[in-house]
């Protein structure tokens, strides 16, 4: 088989490979991605398309004032001539217990600390101030952050990989990595169904699908894919009201710009990655979110969707080299990544080219399950 | 949650036809229509039928819905229907169906095998103002004339000369409405010749080559842009402005394969069957051991092989079910598919034989 020759290849046209292709070419790295399916086809494309400040760990909130900032301009910086649907909503966490309270003025008060100035903690009146649709019977308080927003996530992937190809990057779609091929215990490339690439180093971007990958280089990557349904319904006059996420139930939603509702929620689910969708979805989502937001009870459900969670036993992601030299993984990101791509994709890009992280990382490290360093995320879904 | 052991998607003459032969095998079969009324694509048909005498030719299509209903009547106490129904979603953990009435009520079923006899859909061409009101597929043109009796407009522009656009006119015409023209792309007409005499003599012109490029009007079809084509498909010669109050266009048929693409079927593109098709075997099961397909779902071709390969399927669902033994199940196979053989016989049944030979395996391996 013929062999060509890259500097870096990364496995995965998700948006967290799409960034990392891009900030590696940036440095002057030859990049190839590869891609089993199309550019957004993971769970990026299918994901809620949530960006947000309010994280309840220090290395998270930092990561988040990066990528909001980014999010921002991204489009223009990137110079895509699409929509990217940057739209800053805002997002609203209820809380219906005192346990689940005082996890969010926690979460605030961190945010705070570290310099994000837009979150607050919110009292009813205040949430029916910036929220006038929902029932708040029942609820105790919130946390909010007007900043906080969504994306058009397929648009978001496409701007990266346009950018990297524009760089010189190639994008290999339909293209699917079938193992790696090291050389006196080191990375030197990649087979794949469409022939093999030498590369000195290789980036695992792939997702919830990550596991396979680690196998091939004898890496047990503590991945547990985990199916997340998603429904949209149809369009109706965008009213004023934020995304709304429910720690006590695991539901939430919001409307995007196009006006369609967003209904999902976050419970327990089957462990695949498999794209089939439940029938009995819809009434776990709506016996949670009508009694929250009764207007929206006869609206149409027009789509139901799935995507997989890539969850690790903290939810945290797992960033960095691994003890394969020239294997780097980007994955684990759980059900909160998408948001991730600015600031990850570059420290990516540091860490092949020898750098520091911009920000500190270490606690994302592929080996602090062995060293039983587990750190949770509290504000996920 | 209901549950049945058949449940028909589309009470076209496929749908029907396979409700009653698995209903008259011992099935007990529940058949779910959008529509407000069962039938199908037949209901809308004034014109006698084409075809061979043991499929009904000579007979107009509405009332080949009739006897199919008629039929069904005496199974009563087998088949339930549900009329305007959608089934809507398939869901492949549980192989259960969502399906939703009237618009507002949605419910759940959870059959052991299906049919799905969903029919087809209309094509549409790009052009300039094609969203305005006055622009009617051809299916829609015959709803709303021969179902509810109500004329489109005073002034037709026909776009298509395959049957549909040449029996549409005619109708048109019996009805009195003026058809200013029918324009065809292709450099022949691909309908049958008395439909294409028919209009012919009653002053009609049918502009072969010709193409619509723009509808007029601001907020409904107050005329239309036409053009003349090359032998390089491309547009020659002088637009010419048509007098119209209405677009009606002809332009071919795709099978509704939703919910076989929702259940993971094998799916082929099949010019010859108009689009994408499930892969089938003999007696219609797709790649999917619990769903079969029949009717211009299974690829666009007529009522009168509609009715058989509903029979088919609705036998195949019956063996399945264990409602029939294996000899009588292989001797009516047998009749039914010599019907079929029949009626895709000739010169005429040469694109349909070629499609389905594209995508009919002999067996499945699933039993
Ligand atoms: C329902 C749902 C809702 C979510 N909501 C949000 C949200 O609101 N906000 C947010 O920030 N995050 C959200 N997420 C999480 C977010 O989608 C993910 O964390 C993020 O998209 C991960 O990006 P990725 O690039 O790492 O992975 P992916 O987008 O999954 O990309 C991995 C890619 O690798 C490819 N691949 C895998 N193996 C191979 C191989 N061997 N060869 C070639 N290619 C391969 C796959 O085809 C895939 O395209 C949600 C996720 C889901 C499922
Ligand atoms: C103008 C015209 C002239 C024709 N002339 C002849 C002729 O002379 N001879 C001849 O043999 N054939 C003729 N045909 C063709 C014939 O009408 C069709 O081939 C035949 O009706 C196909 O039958 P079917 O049951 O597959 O689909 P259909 O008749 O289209 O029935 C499908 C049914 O499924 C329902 N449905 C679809 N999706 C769903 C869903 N998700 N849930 C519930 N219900 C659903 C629809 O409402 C519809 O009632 C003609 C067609 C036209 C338009």
């Amino acid at each position: 088989m013929d062999s060509k020759k890259v500097d870096v290849a990364v496995i995965g046209g998700g948006v967290h490979g799409c960034s990392t292709a891009y900030h590696l070419a940036q440095k002057g790295f030859r990049t190839a991605l590869f891609e089993r399916d199309y550019i957004s086809s993971g769970s990026s494309g299918r994901s809620a398309a949530g960006l947000r400040y309010q994280f309840g760990t220090e290395v998270n909130i930092l990561l988040a004032q990066y990528n909001m900032k980014c999010l921002k301009t991204l489009g223009e910086d990137l110079n895509y001539p699409g929509d990217l649907e940057y739209d800053p909503a805002g997002y609203l966490w209820i809380a219906y217990s005192e346990t689940q309270l005082e996890q969010l003025e926690k979460n605030v008060r961190l945010q705070n600390e570290l310099g994000t100035t837009g979150s607050r903690v919110l009292n009813v009146r205040e949430i029916q101030e910036v929220a006038p649709f929902l029932n708040t019977d029942g609820m105790l308080g919130a946390s909010f952050n007007q900043e906080d927003g969504h994306i058009n996530p397929h648009t978001l992937c496409f701007a990266y990989a346009d950018a990297a190809k524009a760089l010189g990057v190639e994008i290999h779609k339909k293209t699917s990595v079938t193992g790696i091929i090291t050389k006196n215990g080191r990375v030197a490339g990649i087979h794949t169904d469409k022939g093999d690439w030498e590369a000195d180093a290789v980036v695992c971007c792939a997702g919830a699908w990550s596991v396979e990958v680690g196998r091939w280089l004898d890496l047990e990557i503590p991945i547990t894919p985990e199916r997340h349904q998603i429904m949209i319904t149809e369009p109706v006059e965008r009213m004023k009201h934020p995304m709304t996420l429910c720690l006590d139930d695991g539901s939430y939603w919001k409307q995007c710009p196009n006006g369609t509702f967003m209904l999902g929620v976050g419970k327990e689910e089957v462990k695949d990655t498999s794209y089939y969708a439940s029938w009995d979805y819809l009434d776990s989502a709506t016996e949670r979110i009508l009694p929250k937001m009764p207007i929206l009870s006869g609206i149409r459900v027009v789509r139901q969707w799935t995507g997989p969670y890539a969850n690790t036993p903290d939810f945290q992601a797992i960033v960095g080299p691994t003890p394969a030299e020239g294997f780097y993984i980007d994955c684990g990101w759980s059900g909160h990544g998408l948001q991730f791509a600015p600031s990850v994709g570059r420290i990516m890009a540091e860490f092949v080219n020898g750098e520091k992280p911009f920000i500190d990382v270490s606690m994302f490290r592929y080996s602090r399950f062995e060293e039983g360093e587990l750190f949770f995320e509290p504000a996920c879904i | 949650m209901r549950e049945t052991e058949l449940l028909v998607i589309g009470g076209g003459p496929a749908g029907l036809s396979a409700a009653l032969e698995a209903a008259s095998n011992g099935c007990e079969v529940v058949v779910v229509d959008s529509d407000l009324a069962l039938g199908g694509q037949l209901i809308k048909q004034t014109h006698k039928f084409f075809g061979s005498e043991s499929e009904r030719a000579g007979t107009r299509g509405f009332e080949i819905a009739d006897i199919l209903l008629n039929e069904l009547e005496e199974m009563k106490g087998r088949v339930s229907v549900f009329t305007n129904t959608t089934a809507e979603s398939y869901y492949r953990d549980t192989g259960i169906v969502g399906c939703m009435t009237n618009e507002d009520d949605y419910w759940c079923i959870k059959p052991r095998k299906i049919v799905n006899a969903t029919g087809a859909s209309e094509k549409i061409l790009p052009f300039h103002n094609n969203d305005l009101p006055g622009v009617y597929g051809a299916g829609a043109i015959q709803t709303l004339m021969n179902v509810y009796g109500v004329v489109p407009g005073k002034r037709v522009l026909m776009v298509g000369a395959g049957n549909i656009g040449l029996v549409v006119s005619y109708q048109l015409l019996q009805a009195g409405v003026d058809v200013a023209a029918i324009v065809e792309f292709m450099p022949n007409i691909s309908g049958y010749w008395v439909h294409a005499a028919k209009v012919r003599r009653l002053g009609v012109p049918v502009l072969l080559k010709h193409t619509i490029i723009e509808a007029l009007g601001e907020n409904k079809v107050e005329g239309a842009w036409i053009q003349a084509v090359d032998e390089n498909n491309q547009l020659t010669g002088e637009p010419q402005k048509i007098e119209c109050d209405t677009i009606c266009m002809a332009v071919g048929l795709a099978p509704t394969v939703d919910l076989l693409w929702q259940a993971g079927c094998e799916m082929l593109y099949v010019p010859e069957l108009c689009g994408y098709v499930a892969k089938r075997d003999t007696q219609m099961r797709t790649s999917h051991p619990d769903i079969w397909a029949a009717g211009d779902a299974h690829g666009i071709e007529e009522a009168s092989a509609a009715m058989v390969e509903g029979r088919i399927a609705g036998l195949g669902v019956a063996h399945a079910l264990d409602h029939i033994d294996r000899m009588k199940f292989g001797e009516k196979l047998g009749i039914y598919w010599k019907r079929l053989d029949n009626l895709r016989a000739g010169s005429t049944g040469e694109k349909i034989r070629c499609g389905v030979g594209k995508c009919t395996c002999k067996c499945w391996e699933v039993d």
